[in-house]
């Protein structure tokens, strides 16, 4: 595991800024009128306060596709601010999906236990 | 391989944390008192700080407490390099938003496990 | 395993701890003089404190054990348990003194503790208020349980300490198999994404750790998160709870270890000598560098095509080269200064152990701290200055006593004062003690044979006197002042540095002894004088005059010696040709140069070829790369590329002394 992780800190990047998408008609995979919401690379404490914002964007959507298939890096301030953001959006009615989620999150989600309360897909799914 | 702020008035020290930590590929700025920490984490960010406790100018206490006030360092993990005698210290600095410590002496094999520990 | 030598880092170690030893010094000699700055306190602990933290990290044991018990002692003063008197300041100083000892001892590879330091050691732990009562709890070696449940839950600020649960999980999962049973989010979270603050944390976790693992290794994982979280840990239900705590006491000391070997290292070794430089120092190096590129620059864009009209830029060009030289080399030059109060540093101890050990009470006034010396110049007058403070204390000030009945203060003052003056620095070491006893002076020089029973001396002619070789008034060698060494060898060493020392007494006022020494050592002014083929460079600031003498002005004398008359004095004639063995030179008094050249209150003509022009020389020591030559105090490069030596005036004036005589 420390050996996929430094790879990936290798390749570390400046962390991307969390996207918002409107959903494109080529992508089939995306619902029509979903957000897709694309989890920056570092989605770490550093990088919440932005995410916040795309997030409560999204709020107002009500449907919502998380795209995780890029993060490299996540820690509980990451995953809280996702578990808020499914509870909240669940209380307006609206509903969120994944459009796939990459190792490092699915290792941390399951860590914490937070795979199930975040309907994070497998790994392998992804 | 992160980017490391060691911050120790001794110069021994300071030389065997950095030299260490650049030995494992780590980049390492060296600041000999809490102010001139500040300064250099001011001027660029980095994923750790190892800190001396008592240090002329500005201790790491005080140090420790500026830097969580930036924003950059919110979530930084900081180190505090201290000595087992001073368990109150230790509470000061973690009062002060300290992730933890490393307890002196340590060799280089315990710093390299220690930065292992919190950068994972 | 390491790769790490730390072995490399011994070298800072032992100079960083000096340094913390001098503060440390200095500090307890404020305290003891009665100053409640509290500041004072945290210097000493700190000190005290960094020397531990190295010595125990580089492996030397014993001058961690010793800082350590003096750590405690000083902890106790810290946090005002312990009230500073005279006894504990004293205790201190012979601390300090013992370190240093042990320091010296660990960097040449002997023996580091010795029965002094034992000793010493032994006095610190007895007064370290019951350290021996106090025991830590450990975690009883309770018998491992099958599993334990843990309650965890984050306080907020958790993560903003940069401390992440996933590192907990992480750490918990090597112990053994982490079950997450339930993970929420605690009521007080806020319900909008909108009101919430990312970087805190509202999670709580119910876990269950199966396996072997006790209780010492779960808190061990938890221990950076105290007071960052609520925490319940149980055994598992079904293992029945762990015998009763036993408290241990483990407080003992690890045995010391031998000295590792490459502690024991000297670094002797590596002793080459290195010098801390202020930073501004440095900058106005890279500045001068700046000014240099581009005025290089200019000069080579007008030499590239150079036009007559272009004349006056060039000759600005050049003006401004030369200036940003003289800049650059004082710059560089001032590199090589460093403040004296590194040396008057040491008096305060000093004085200190001398007011103990001969009854008697002195103010010591530093002034000019600032002043700032060449690093030779300053690494060697230390010995002269604490002899001449010595033996102020010693010879100038008198007891309390014969203070009060005198009508003076029953505390003499010592006052040391650095500043600068012409191309000069003057330290002065003056007292209001009883000033220099003349009737003593005389008598013993009568004694030794130093001046005949009758013969009238001025006043300045007795001060002369006591740097006479081998004279010492002190009714009794005291181990102080005594040490063989003479007011003598204090102007020998002075001199050596191209200085000079003199006294100034008034009767029952005191003395006042002032040190001149040169600026620098390593550039001189110099005349540059052609003898035959060579060339020979003369220090500007010993030339008193040059003049071409008619033959007639010339007499010989007794002993194949000339004279010349110059200012209602007759001056001996040095012929640098003769006494360095020039070939080609001129021989005829009248075709030739005289110079004129003072030392030391002496005064002598210098036959040389040809002046040739004024000159900086840069001085290239002859003795580190050829030996020492008589006459000579070093050897210099000229612009033209050649060789030129320069002339030690003294050993000259001394030379041409010995052979007249």
């Amino acid at each position: 595991m420390t050996g996929k992780q430094k790879t990936a800190d290798g390749k570390r990047q400046a962390a991307a800024a969390p996207a918002l998408d409107g959903a494109s008609p080529a992508d089939s995979a995306v619902p029509a009128e979903a957000v897709v919401v694309t989890l920056p690379a570092d989605c770490r404490i550093a990088a919440q306060v932005a995410l916040k914002t795309v997030l409560i964007d999204a709020l107002v959507a009500g449907k919502v596709m998380l795209d995780g298939r890029v993060v490299e890096h996540a820690d509980t301030a990451g995953l809280q601010l996702l578990m808020l953001f499914q509870r909240e959006l669940k209380s307006r009615g609206g509903t969120s999906s994944w459009r796939g989620a990459s190792d490092a999150l699915n290792d941390a989600a399951g860590l914490l236990g937070l795979s199930q309360t975040l309907e994070l897909p497998a790994a392998a799914l992804a | 391989m992160a980017k490391i702020l060691a911050v120790d008035d001794s110069a021994s020290m300071r030389g065997m944390v950095a030299f260490t930590l650049r030995g494992a590929g780590h980049e390492v700025t060296e600041a000999e008192n809490g102010q001139l920490a500040l300064d250099a984490a001011r001027a660029s960010r980095h994923d750790l700080v190892l800190a001396d406790v008592n240090m002329p100018v500005m201790d790491g206490i005080a140090m420790v407490r500026e830097l969580r006030a930036l924003d950059a360092y919110k979530g930084v993990p900081i180190l505090m390099l201290t000595t087992e005698s001073h368990t109150e210290r230790k509470m000061e600095g973690k009062a002060a938003g300290a992730t933890g410590w490393l307890v002196k002496p340590f060799d280089p094999e315990q710093l390299l496990a220690t930065v292992k520990r919190v950068l994972g | 395993m390491s790769a790490v030598d730390l072995t490399q880092f011994h070298k800072t170690f032992f100079e960083e701890s000096l340094e913390g030893l001098d503060a440390m010094e200095a500090a307890l000699l404020a305290l003891g003089a009665g100053s409640t700055d509290s500041e004072l306190v945290h210097t000493i602990f700190r000190a005290a404190h960094s020397i531990k933290g190295g010595a125990a990290t580089f492996g030397f044991t014993d001058v961690a054990a010793f800082t350590h018990v003096a750590e405690s002692l000083l902890e106790e003063v810290r946090s005002e348990r312990r009230a500073v008197d005279a006894e504990l300041v004293e205790l201190l100083l012979r601390s300090v003194d013992a370190l240093r000892a042990m320091l010296d001892r660990s960097g040449r590879g002997q023996p580091v503790a010795d029965a002094e330091s034992e000793a010493l050691r032994a006095e610190l732990v007895r007064l370290v208020s019951g350290e021996a009562a106090v025991a830590v709890v450990v975690a009883p070696k309770a018998a491992a349980v099958s599993g334990w449940d843990i309650g965890f839950v984050a306080l907020p600020h958790l993560l903003q300490t940069g401390n992440d649960p996933l590192r907990v999980f992480r750490e918990l999962q090597q112990l053994g198999r982490l079950e997450v049973v339930r993970a929420f989010i605690v009521d007080g979270a806020p319900s909008q994404l909108s009101a919430l603050d990312p970087t805190q944390c509202y999670l709580g976790w119910d876990l269950r750790l199966h396996g072997a693992t006790t209780r010492a290794d779960i808190d061990a994982v938890f221990d950076w998160l105290d007071g960052d979280c609520e925490l319940a840990i149980k055994p598992l239900a079904e293992a029945p709870a762990a015998s009763a705590a036993v408290a241990a006491v483990a407080n003992e000391p690890k045995p010391a270890a031998p000295v590792a070997p490459q502690a024991q290292q000297a670094i002797a070794s590596s002793e080459t000598s290195s010098i801390r430089v202020g930073i501004d120092k440095v900058d106005a190096l890279i500045n001068m560098m700046g000014e240099l590129v581009i005025t290089q620059s200019m000069l080579s864009e007008i030499g590239e095509k150079f036009e007559i009209s272009q004349l006056e830029r060039l000759r600005d060009g050049l003006a401004h080269l030369e200036r940003t030289t003289r800049e650059l080399q004082e710059s560089v030059m001032r590199i090589r200064m460093l403040p004296i109060g590194s040396v008057f540093n040491r008096f305060p101890r000093l004085v200190h152990d001398l007011e103990r050990k001969l009854d008697k009470r002195v103010k010591l006034e530093l002034h000019g701290e600032g002043t700032e010396l060449d690093k030779t110049v300053l690494e060697k007058i230390g010995d002269p200055l604490v002899h001449l403070v010595r033996n102020a204390i010693d010879h100038g000030l008198e007891s309390p006593a014969q203070r009060k009945a005198a009508g003076k203060s029953e505390t003499g003052t010592l006052k040391l004062n650095a500043y600068h003056e012409g191309g000069n620095i003057v330290v002065q070491i003056s007292d209001d003690g009883a000033g220099l006893n003349h009737a003593a002076i005389v008598a013993k020089a009568q004694q030794r044979g130093l001046i005949s029973v009758g013969q009238e001396l001025s006043d300045a002619e007795v001060a002369e006197l006591i740097f006479q070789p081998g004279f010492s008034t002190a009714a009794k060698a005291t181990d102080l002042s005594g040490r063989g060494v003479g007011m003598d060898v204090v102007r020998r060493n002075v001199r050596d540095l191209g200085g000079g020392v003199g006294v100034r007494s008034v009767s029952g006022k005191g003395s006042i002894f002032t040190i001149t020494l040169p600026l620098t050592l390593a550039i001189i002014d110099g005349l540059v004088t052609a003898v035959g083929s060579e060339r020979y460079i003369v220090p500007l600031t010993s030339i008193v005059e040059s003049l071409r003498l008619r033959a007639e002005a010339v007499r010989k004398i007794a002993g194949g010696g000339e004279v010349f008359h110059f200012r209602d004095e007759y001056l001996p004639i040095m012929r640098l040709h003769h006494a360095f063995g020039c070939v080609d030179a001129i021989t005829d008094i009248e075709s030739g140069i005289v110079v004129v050249v003072e030392e030391g209150g002496r005064r002598m003509g210098l036959l040389v070829d040809d002046l040739l022009g004024q000159q900086q020389a840069v001085v290239k020591s002859l003795e580190a790369h050829y030996r020492r030559v008589q006459g000579i105090s070093g050897a210099t490069i000229l612009s033209d590329g050649s060789v030129a030596l320069i002339v030690d005036v003294g050993g000259v004036v001394r030379l041409g002394r010995s052979k007249a005589a």
